[in-house]
């Protein structure tokens, strides 16, 4: 080891980090007493040590909080510890919040708003269908020219009545209850219709023997030429009868009725339905108080 | 490591590293935490953790929770003077020690641990070297730089006071 100009510095730190062995300290003081100012420099690195003493000595305060004692680290069985354990009873949730009631108490009324327009349908159809019978009935009657018009989703019928009575049926996919009463209207048109066209042949068949009588006076003679004329013109007329009766289009008249509002029994006409005018403002008026009230509530 | 031993690692070591801690952070609740701390992790590991390297343990957890407490208040330039903010530090009344300070105060926390490790703790360089977790030859080469930026610093304040 060579203490010397360039590395004394070194060992004089080491030195007083004291991280020297025995020797090297004795190296090192050896080459500080060869000249003073070595000795002056050894006092300075000196002085950067701090040395502690009595009155630097600091303690911690709540140092008592880091000590540890064995009931600190206590612990219970851990059959005893399961003893502690508790369960919470299960909260039953409500079936029917108020939420899902009020959805439910509005589907229903709404199902009896469309079960109670079902019927009112259902009444209308049963009236309809007596007015025709009663329409049908009457019909025997040749002069008399009546039209009923029947609409509803699911038939329309019209029956025009003239001299020789007709009847015009038309109809789209229907149900049963409804098939009932379209087979009783076309049963009454076909028997309408069969009597028509008996009618026609008799016409027919008296024209057919008004043309062999005027040909039977052709070949007899021409003298009653005009005569001829004029039975060829009748038959012409008589064969032409039924196709301008076929060819005609039933004209069906559109009748309106003024609603009495006046009236406190007065019913409700949408289509083919007549509606009980105080039962539906009964439902409107017991639906409106309920959406009221739920409004109230919530405001609440 | 018992319960007891424990405890008489509490009654030798703990102001000691409060001590290192405050004259860092210099702040005594920080400081009384990180002591906490320190303290904490080594129950928690007292089975693994041998009683004579206890110290050591000690140390070295404490200087990085400090570390880590400085960074997050960003505390890493300390101007104060040592003595202002540690009012349980008395370096006594002499000139010399008060200019110390106020030298020591103007290193970085590294340089400053290193000091402190060094000179009040008594830890070798190895020792500092496992709790800073740097070789011995980087802890020999700090901390001469510490004492050298120390001596400059002693020289020139010497000179202004006289």
């Amino acid at each position: 080891m060579m203490i010397n100009e360039d590395n004394y510095e070194t060992y004089f730190m080491s030195y007083i980090d004291n991280e020297l062995n025995a020797a090297e300290r004795g190296a090192v003081e050896a080459f500080v007493s060869t000249d003073s100012k070595y000795a002056a420099a050894l006092a300075v690195f000196e002085k950067t040590k701090l040395h502690t003493s009595t009155n630097e000595y600091m303690e911690m305060e709540d140092k008592i909080f880091l000590y540890r004692f064995p009931e600190m680290d206590a612990k219970l069985d851990t059959d005893f510890k399961k003893s502690l354990y508790k369960k919470e009873a299960p909260v039953r949730k409500a079936l029917f919040t108020p939420n899902l009631m009020r959805a439910s108490f509005a589907i229903a009324a709404m199902l009896i708003f469309f079960i109670g327009i079902q019927l009112f349908k259902k009444d209308t159809i049963i009236k309809d269908k007596t007015a025709l019978a009663i329409t049908n009935n009457s019909s025997t009657n040749p002069k008399q020219t009546e039209n009923i018009i029947l609409r509803s989703n699911a038939l329309e019928v019209s029956v025009n009545k003239n001299n020789n009575s007709s009847a015009v049926l038309s109809s789209l996919p229907f149900n049963k209850k409804l098939n009932n009463t379209n087979n009783n209207l076309v049963k009454s048109a076909t028997a309408s219709q069969a009597a028509f066209e008996d009618q026609t042949i008799a016409s027919n068949n008296t024209s057919t023997s008004i043309v062999a009588t005027t040909e039977g006076l052709n070949q007899d003679s021409r003298e009653n030429e005009s005569q001829k004329n004029e039975s060829q013109i009748r038959s012409n007329l008589m064969e032409t009868m039924p196709n301008e009766e076929e060819k005609v289009v039933p004209v069906i008249p559109t009748t309106y009725k003024e609603i009495d509002t006046e009236k406190d029994d007065r019913t409700i006409n949408i289509g083919m339905l007549e509606i009980d005018g105080s039962a539906f403002r009964g439902i409107t008026r017991r639906f409106s108080a309920l959406l009221k009230r739920n409004k109230i509530e919530k405001e609440k | 490591m018992t319960d007891l031993e424990f405890n008489i690692c509490v009654d030798d070591y703990s102001d000691g590293v409060y001590r290192f801690i405050l004259k860092i952070s210099k702040n005594k609740e920080d400081a009384r935490d990180i002591v906490q701390t320190a303290f904490e992790k080594l129950w928690v590991n007292r089975e693994k953790v041998e009683t004579l390297k206890a110290k050591s343990y000690l140390f070295t957890v404490a200087y990085h929770l400090m570390i880590d407490q400085l960074r997050k208040e960003t505390k890493i330039v300390m101007t104060d003077s040592f003595d202002e903010n540690t009012q349980t530090v008395s370096q006594g009344s002499s000139e010399l020690k008060q200019l110390l300070l106020q030298a020591i105060n103007n290193l970085n926390p590294t340089q400053k641990s290193l000091i402190l490790l060094k000179d009040y703790e008594g830890y070798s360089y190895q020792e500092i070297g496992e709790i800073m977790q740097l070789s011995e030859s980087q802890v020999k080469v700090y901390l001469h730089r510490a004492r050298l930026i120390l001596k400059n610093k002693l020289t020139h304040l010497e000179k202004m006071s006289a």
